[in-house]
């Protein structure tokens, strides 16, 4: 499996495949292959709980093709629990912003046509 | 390095036309050629920016514009960068000019997405984002901006109102251009009371897809002087990267490319944001326009909006941002946005601005990025 597959079935999982760097420890969501911070290659698996807040969002309205039946919807960028990651997604029936205040407590739940899709807990 | 001049500038009208993207190519090229007074054969090499030439079903523009040109043995070349396309074509350019390369270049930018809908810009302009993560998940370009604009209303002591006043203005800014796509007065009401596109932003908050060509003439200070018509001075340029989805930001307020390419644009023109008369600022929402101006060090992190409300970047104020009406009034074809952003300088700088003059100007700056800000580049001008 490419990381990519691996991240998406571990996102059906309710888990987040991140990229730990062996030289100095950040933390890195899987698609990144050279650590930010010191340049270095080497990571090891870290699979981490896709639990969180929200740490900003948006309600669409205007959608792309393919998105119009589920207007409206968020798109969630959501802070991960005890990291310094955050990850973005989709998310179902929000409608205005009374639903979804920033800091609510939201996790992922799965992948599919929509991306990675983050429901609130 | 060689320094580097604007010896010419012209643009079509933004909005919705009816000629084809090559036409349109043309058209901006020939005015910038009239502007420098110039023969085209003493131009010897072509930059185009574009993005979306496929939807007029001409890609590979820049042999098309040089053989319109009658030099179709000149070399010329396309650049991608989103809706930064322009300013690093132009960033291209210039070095090539400061590296001795060239001594005189075209550089046209130019977009034609009108004819194919809102559905399709909407779409298509999503593939701008890091898709894995954004416009897979439905995010729209304003939805990404709109996930700013919430970060910043949670952030910062702000109301969807401030965002409105940043879309008057560069209305009233636009009715003084007769390019502008978008030549209407609006009020905060008008505003606050147009449709919901991603919420907080609504249309209003929104710049409008645009068809447009700019171009300018770039070349050495030798060849400005050599030729006799009015030119100005690019006296600093910069670019700058940040993460490609919002997600990786550190603060999701802040661009970092904006502060990277201003630096090093500040840094080679030996000047500080102080010292900026005017900036052509990448306003593609409203909330853009605000954390533009905070990112180039004119405003703290966080009071870009209370300038805003107390009119300091109104026209002739403190520092008038966007005198051209920004994408926000004047429009946003995407591929040429950049090159407009010269265009204005061009224009302001020379004395060819009309009714938006920015009075006792001598120097200008624009701020193009593309996406929400994952490439930018920043230009400085000095009048001559």
């Amino acid at each position: 499996m490419t990381i990519k597959e691996q991240l998406i079935e571990n996102a059906k999982q309710g888990k987040v495949l991140a990229h730990k760097c062996t030289s100095c420890g950040l933390l890195h969501l899987s698609t990144v292959y050279f650590c930010q911070k010191c340049g270095s290659k080497g990571f090891e698996d870290a699979i981490l709980d896709g639990t969180g807040s929200v740490a900003t969002y948006t309600i669409i309205t205007v959608a792309p093709a393919g998105f119009e039946k589920y207007t409206p919807y968020a798109f969630v960028v959501l802070q991960l629990d005890n990291t310094d990651l955050r990850i973005s997604g989709f998310m179902a029936g929000i409608a205005t912003p009374a639903d979804l205040p920033v800091g609510t407590r939201a996790k992922i739940t799965g992948f599919d046509e929509r991306g990675i899709i983050i429901e609130k807990q | 390095m060689e320094k580097v001049c604007v010896l010419g500038a012209g643009s079509t009208k933004y909005g919705k036309l009816a000629d084809s993207i090559a036409d349109i190519t043309t058209q901006a090229s020939i005015s910038a050629i009239e502007s420098a007074g110039i023969d085209p054969k003493e131009i010897k090499a072509g930059y185009i920016s574009n993005v979306f030439g496929v939807a007029d079903k001409q890609v590979h523009l820049g042999p098309v514009l040089m053989s319109n040109l009658g030099i179709s043995d000149k070399p010329s070349l396309s650049i991608e960068s989103a809706c930064g396309s322009g300013s690093v074509a132009f960033r291209e350019a210039f070095a090539n000019v400061a590296a001795g390369f060239y001594d005189c270049l075209v550089v046209t930018g130019v977009e034609k997405v009108t004819h194919t809908g809102t559905e399709w810009t909407t779409t298509y302009f999503a593939y701008c984002s890091d898709f894995f993560y954004e416009g897979q998940a439905g995010a729209s370009f304003p939805g990404l901006f709109a996930s700013m604009a919430r970060a910043y209303l949670t952030e910062f002591n702000t109301t969807e109102e401030d965002f409105a006043r940043v879309a008057v203005k560069n209305h009233n800014n636009g009715l003084l251009n007769p390019k502008a796509h978008l030549q209407k007065k609006i009020t905060i009401d008008d505003v606050m009371n147009s449709a919901v596109v991603a919420s907080p932003l609504k249309l209003y908050d929104c710049c409008p897809f645009s068809d447009g060509a700019s171009s300018v003439v770039l070349c050495s200070e030798k060849f400005a002087k050599e030729h006799g018509n009015d030119y100005i001075e690019v006296i600093g340029s910069g670019r700058g990267g940040s993460p490609a989805a919002l997600q990786g930001r550190e603060h999701m307020t802040t661009i970092p490319s904006t502060k990277i390419a201003s630096e090093a644009a500040y840094k080679m023109a030996g000047i500080t944001a102080k010292d900026v008369n005017f900036a052509e600022v990448h306003d593609c929402f409203t909330i853009a326009e605000i954390v533009d101006t905070e990112d180039l060090g004119f405003f703290e992190k966080g009071k870009g909006v209370q300038a805003v409300r107390e009119g300091r970047t109104n026209l002739n104020s403190d520092i008038s941002i966007n005198p051209s009406g920004g994408l926000k009034s004047k429009g946003h074809p995407i591929g040429a946005t950049g090159i407009g952003q010269v265009v204005e300088v061009f224009d302001q700088l020379t004395g060819k601005a009309g009714a938006r003059t920015v009075k006792d100007a001598k120097i200008g700056l624009t701020h193009n990025f593309g996406a929400t800000g994952a490439s930018c580049a920043v230009h400085v001008f000095q009048s001559v």
